[in-house]
């Protein structure tokens, strides 16, 4: 039996969600916080924590990514070892990037965080290991996309920072703002997963999900492709 | 890793896969292109009305009157001056302000019906020039405030421009607020009295 239709289906709700959502940026520059923070000379702990809170929660490329992640993991002690290997990687990330004054491109990275919500995917569509036959370490995937993902959060640091002053204090604020934020989003994911893995519809409609999870990952990678090539 | 008992097979795997690139691409170029970037390949952005989401308006017309003001004040060592200007919320104005010596100042609002002395501060610097654009974020007075704390007089040339309905300027010797005493508590003179 061709599944085909529950793609297209799925494929569909992504479309209309591309275009009632007027502007596809991933995070939005958010250029009131930017001139406020970049106003503040120095040691700015709780805005560097709400900013880092607020891109994890308002950023839909994070928060696809730990949807895919924890798609299929059940039992608390996998999701804490993921999550945590995820929290790992960025946190290795944003720490060079600032520290070592690494400017990756904004685009570049949010293009490879896209790509890491269609690699989840695919993973949990089975892809690497009926398709390719060959299924590459999901912890270490997640630790490699979690450096990935470090790296769009150094830049987001560099951009709202423009002193030096303070810049370690600020940087880890964001980093303890990017966790509570991640622990906010990871806890409305689990719940809606709670909710849905006690139906049936689960089993039914995974296989559909995680390929609408792929467009979705494919559209944004797709995006910030495009402001790479207009914009840089 | 899906723990169904009826397993995708590879081949829906790749369909599914290759449906979803498909997809994602057809939408980048229908949606995304035209919406974000202004460009167009298939038409879909115009049919959709998308194009303009991406298009910025450079120019935003005001209703009130246009103004230009230059004018100087003169500081002696302790005297503050302010100057203020009304604009309604959303208008905009250009300054530019120089300054003989350097000059505490700060740039402060208050929103019409605040407390009194209620004021929101945006800039507070010690500098001898500065210059730019603003933009009303609220209805109500808006304006600098220089202070010199130098022991040198100091002059400084405001020029403003922009959709402000009232200037306003406030001293202390002007006004008698504060009358400018020497540490023994005479009458400080300035040097063309």
């Amino acid at each position: 039996m061709c599944k085909c239709w529950h793609v297209l289906l799925a494929a569909g709700l992504i479309l209309l969600a591309t275009v009632l959502v007027p502007a596809l940026q991933a995070h939005p520059m958010d250029e009131q916080n930017a001139a406020f923070v970049q106003a503040v000379e120095g040691v700015a702990i709780f805005p560097f924590m709400y900013l880092g809170a607020k891109h994890m929660v308002t950023g839909y490329d994070h928060l696809l990514f730990l949807v895919g992640v924890i798609f299929f993991l059940y039992r608390l002690k996998d999701v804490v070892l993921y999550v945590s290997l995820f929290t790992l990687g960025h946190s290795v990330t944003l720490l060079v990037g600032v520290l070592g004054n690494i400017g990756a491109n904004a685009y570049v990275v949010d293009a490879i965080i896209g790509l890491s919500v269609a690699y989840k995917a695919f993973d949990n569509m089975g892809g690497f290991e009926r398709l390719l036959q060959v299924r590459p370490n999901p912890k270490a995937a997640v630790l490699v996309f979690g450096l990935f993902h470090g790296f769009g959060l150094a830049t987001k640091v560099q951009e709202f920072t423009l002193s030096e002053t303070g810049l370690i204090a600020n940087m880890l604020s964001f980093n303890v703002g990017v966790e509570i934020g991640q622990i906010l989003a990871l806890t409305m994911v689990l719940i809606g997963f709670g909710y849905w893995r006690g139906r049936s519809s689960f089993q039914r409609h995974a296989f559909a999900t995680n390929a609408a999870l792929m467009t979705a990952g494919f559209i944004l990678a797709g995006n910030q492709m495009l402001g790479y090539v207009f914009y840089s | 890793m899906t723990h169904s008992n009826d397993a995708p097979s590879a081949r829906n795997i790749a369909l599914a896969s290759a449906a979803a690139f498909i997809v994602a691409v057809m939408a980048v170029v229908t949606v995304v292109l035209p919406a974000e970037y202004g460009i167009d390949p298939l038409g879909t952005g115009g049919a959709l009305g998308l194009l303009g989401l991406s298009r910025v308006q450079p120019i935003g017309p005001e209703d009130a009157a246009y103004n230009t003001d230059a004018l100087e004040l003169e500081l002696a060592p302790t005297e503050w001056a302010e100057l203020t200007y009304r604009l309604e919320e959303g208008s905009g104005m250009l300054f530019s302000w120089e300054a003989t010596g350097a000059v505490s100042f700060n740039f402060h609002s208050a929103p019409d019906g605040a407390p009194p002395g209620y004021a929101e501060s945006f800039d507070a610097e010690e500098v001898d020039q500065a210059n730019g654009s603003y933009t009303a974020p609220f209805t109500g007075i808006h304006g600098w405030y220089w202070e010199n704390r130098g022991s040198d007089y100091v002059t400084i040339r405001m020029s403003t421009a922009g959709f402000y309905s009232e200037a306003h300027e406030a001293r202390d010797r002007v006004d008698g607020f504060r009358p400018l005493r020497n540490a023994r508590g005479e009458p400080l003179e300035r040097p063309d009295e």
